[in-house]
């Protein structure tokens, strides 16, 4: 788990962002434009300021690399863009999440070194495509998803595969026999196969293998005590 | 009414040289006739509401603290009447009527006056008129020239040749018909002037002749290019009333952009854009797109649509909350029930939008923030709702609901048999006691409104579907 992570723009998304994130980090920096607004709140923190020709020296020496998570969220792409690009000539192992209005942004953050995309008008339009035709699903899996019922998702990890006696993922009622719901597999590689897919229906579970799976907070955990761990 | 009209203007073609039987005369005389008799009263009887009158006369009165005065209302009644019988389109409807009378000769010739009554029904024809309409000061002037360039020509053309034994122009009825064959550049050469005086009033006449043609065609272009929008927004309009069923987007910007792609690949949309340049883009996108203000009632008359029957939702996607707030508020001043659905740019105006009437809000800012918390937190788990949501590799979820041909065939989950069909019942939403039973017992009763939450192919998922309907075997 990373400690430290670093918000790189001071606008209406650093502290929804903030909000969401601030249980998985031990340390939040933010950091706003030089240029940038100065009267948004500051929610408590200490707003320190960059601009896009740093060398990031200063960052370096404040804080370990190697445990830091950046988020860059400037809402005028092309800043955005070129922050992203300079932080990731600076830090290669640094893992970026960036903000991104629309599909050309989206191209063009990853060729500049984005780890992952927060697409908002696609994502946006998906989730209100979702509301109106499927509304019932949609409210169900944002619950689960956004963790607003008792119901959870989690990712567990297959370190007692014996357990399993050769069995294969499909044949298994998750349901009946663990209170749980398996969603997917995914092997040793990483890829991600859903549970009644062909190719999933062929694969014997073994050790490595992480399940992505729903169900009431006691059931999950009792899953993984039988099967080994969870990712966290 | 088409039909009629040919065929009875086919039926006075064909008496002209051959003879054409009783029944046929008597079907044209009489029968279609009549036909249009009984549609002329029934216009006559709708070209004005009398009820209407006479409600608005009693308000008048009631508001002035007046008497009720029906003899005025009935004088209102009988203007009304009056001006629909000497509008053109009554007076066309009258004289086709008036073959009726087929004793006298000349009225039957009236049959062509049927064939004005196209206007009526041809909607390209009421285009034309309306383009031409549009255009009528400058044809007014046209016509006045022209009818001064014929007087003036044919006069002159009859004072020099009339007098010219050898010229064919003798009379001034010839010398005005030359004139106006000569103008209007069709020039049959049956007459020609022979005097040289003659001629040289022929070369003034061709050329303003030239000049009227060239003046028409140029009107008619210009009113057309004019209208063009126009006429292709009344096409639109059309088109839109004749949907049975589609979302209404108000506002195009990036957001819309995109719900409209994912809408359109199995529903209907039509956009609502103020702004013309994105109305353009649009349309250029692929979409209905209408340039209408989404905050005015009077766009929504204009579009002659039952939004309680035609419309699924309203989507006020603009990147402004005071638009969105001011469309919610215009679509609820005259309808309750309309699914809205607006995006929130500003959290502080959460609050307005739903008193504005908006039933689902989304807030663009918060859902990133709940994404980055998924990422951070649980990025595979993430990974596979997003890929369920967005159908990636064929897997997608879907929510059926149990209707009263389901409950017959199926009354508890463990008869649904998920397993065997390769799916996933993630749970059951009882709409009754609006709650989510996540993987219910086998022994849990399905109820008719129940939605059961499946997740698995397309494919299985569909074929589970069309096993429910039909029931057990």
């Amino acid at each position: 788990m990373h400690k430290i992570a670093l918000i790189f723009g001071h606008n209406d998304y650093t502290f929804e962002i903030e909000k969401n994130i601030k249980f998985h980090y031990k340390k939040i920096y933010i950091f706003k434009l030089d240029a940038q607004d100065t009267s948004k709140d500051s929610n408590g923190y200490e707003i320190q300021t960059f601009d896009l020709s740093e060398d990031w020296d200063e960052l370096r020496d404040s804080v370990d690399i190697d445990e830091c998570e950046a988020f860059c969220i400037l809402e005028d792409m092309s800043k955005n863009i070129f922050l992203t690009l300079s932080l990731r000539d600076t830090f290669k192992n640094l893992k970026i999440v960036a903000l991104s209005q629309d599909k050309e942004s989206t191209e063009k953050l990853i060729l500049a070194g984005a780890s992952k995309i927060l697409p908002t008008t696609q994502t946006t339009a998906n989730i209100i495509v979702e509301m109106i035709k499927k509304p019932i699903v949609t409210e169900v899996l944002h619950n689960i998803l956004y963790e607003k019922s008792n119901l959870k998702i989690a990712q567990v990890m297959v370190k007692n595969a014996q357990y399993f006696n050769g069995l294969y993922a499909s044949d298994i009622d998750w349901s009946k026999e663990y209170n749980i719901t398996v969603l997917s597999v995914i092997d040793e590689d990483g890829d991600t196969e859903f549970i009644y897919s062909a190719k999933a229906k062929h694969q014997q579970i073994k050790n490595g293998y992480q399940f992505v799976v729903v169900g009431f907070d006691k059931d999950i955990i009792e899953f993984e005590k039988l099967i080994g761990g969870a990712n966290e | 009414m088409i039909a009629l009209i040919f065929s009875s203007v086919f039926i006075l073609i064909r008496e002209v040289k051959s003879h054409v039987n009783d029944e046929l005369l008597f079907y044209n005389n009489y029968v279609v006739s009549a036909i249009f008799l009984v549609e002329y009263l029934l216009r006559f009887w709708i070209s004005s509401s009398v009820t209407q009158t006479i409600i608005k006369q009693s308000e008048h009165d009631v508001m002035l603290g007046n008497e009720f005065n029906l003899s005025l209302a009935l004088k209102n009644i009988l203007y009304e009447k009056i001006r629909y019988v000497i509008s053109i389109k009554a007076i066309i409807d009258l004289l086709a009527i008036l073959p009726f009378f087929h004793e006298l000769r000349l009225l039957r010739l009236f049959i062509l006056f049927r064939v004005f009554k196209l206007f009526r029904y041809a909607k390209s024809i009421q285009v034309f008129t309306s383009v031409v309409a549009a255009k009528k000061f400058e044809f007014l002037t046209l016509f006045i020239f022209a009818s001064i360039v014929v007087f003036v020509s044919s006069v002159l053309i009859y004072v020099m040749e009339a007098n010219n034994p050898a010229s064919p122009i003798n009379t001034l009825f010839e010398a005005l018909y030359w004139s106006v064959v000569t103008i209007s550049t069709v020039g049959y050469g049956d007459i020609t002037p022979i005097t040289e005086a003659g001629r040289v009033v022929a070369i003034f006449v061709i050329i303003a002749g030239i000049a009227v043609f060239s003046f028409t065609t140029s009107l008619i272009v210009s009113a057309f290019t004019e209208k063009l929008d126009e006429i292709k927004d009344t096409k639109l309009v059309d088109d839109i009333a004749k949907k049975r069923e589609f979302y209404l987007i108000c506002g195009y910007e990036n957001i819309s952009k995109e719900v409209a792609k994912k809408l359109v690949q199995n529903s209907e949309v039509v956009i609502l854009e103020e702004n013309e340049q994105k109305v353009l883009q649009a349309k250029k996108d692929g979409f209905f797109a209408l340039h209408y203000d989404p905050g005015s009632i009077d766009s929504y008359r204009k579009l002659r649509i039952n939004i309680e029957t035609q419309v699924s939702a309203i989507l006020c996607l603009s990147h402004s909350d005071v638009e969105n707030v001011y469309t919610a508020l215009t679509i609820r001043s005259f309808n309750k029930d309309v699914f809205i659905l607006s995006i929130l740019k500003a959290k502080t105006n959460r609050n307005k939008l739903l008193f504005a009437g908006v039933n689902e809000l989304l807030y663009e800012k918060e859902l990133v923030g709940m994404i980055a918390k998924e990422f951070v937190g649980k990025p595979v788990a993430f990974e596979a709702i997003h890929a369920l949501q967005s159908s990636y590799n064929g897997i997608e979820m879907q929510e059926i609901i149990i209707n009263e041909r389901i409950i017959d065939g199926y009354k508890v989950v463990a008869e649904l048999e998920c397993h065997k069909h390769r799916i996933i019942l993630l749970g059951i939403y009882k709409k009754s006691k609006k709650n989510f039973y996540f993987n219910p017992f086998y022994e849990t009763s399905l109820e008719v409104g129940d939605y059961l939450l499946l997740i698995g192919n397309i494919q299985f998922i569909k074929e589970f579907t069309d096993n429910l309907h039909k029931g057990k075997q």
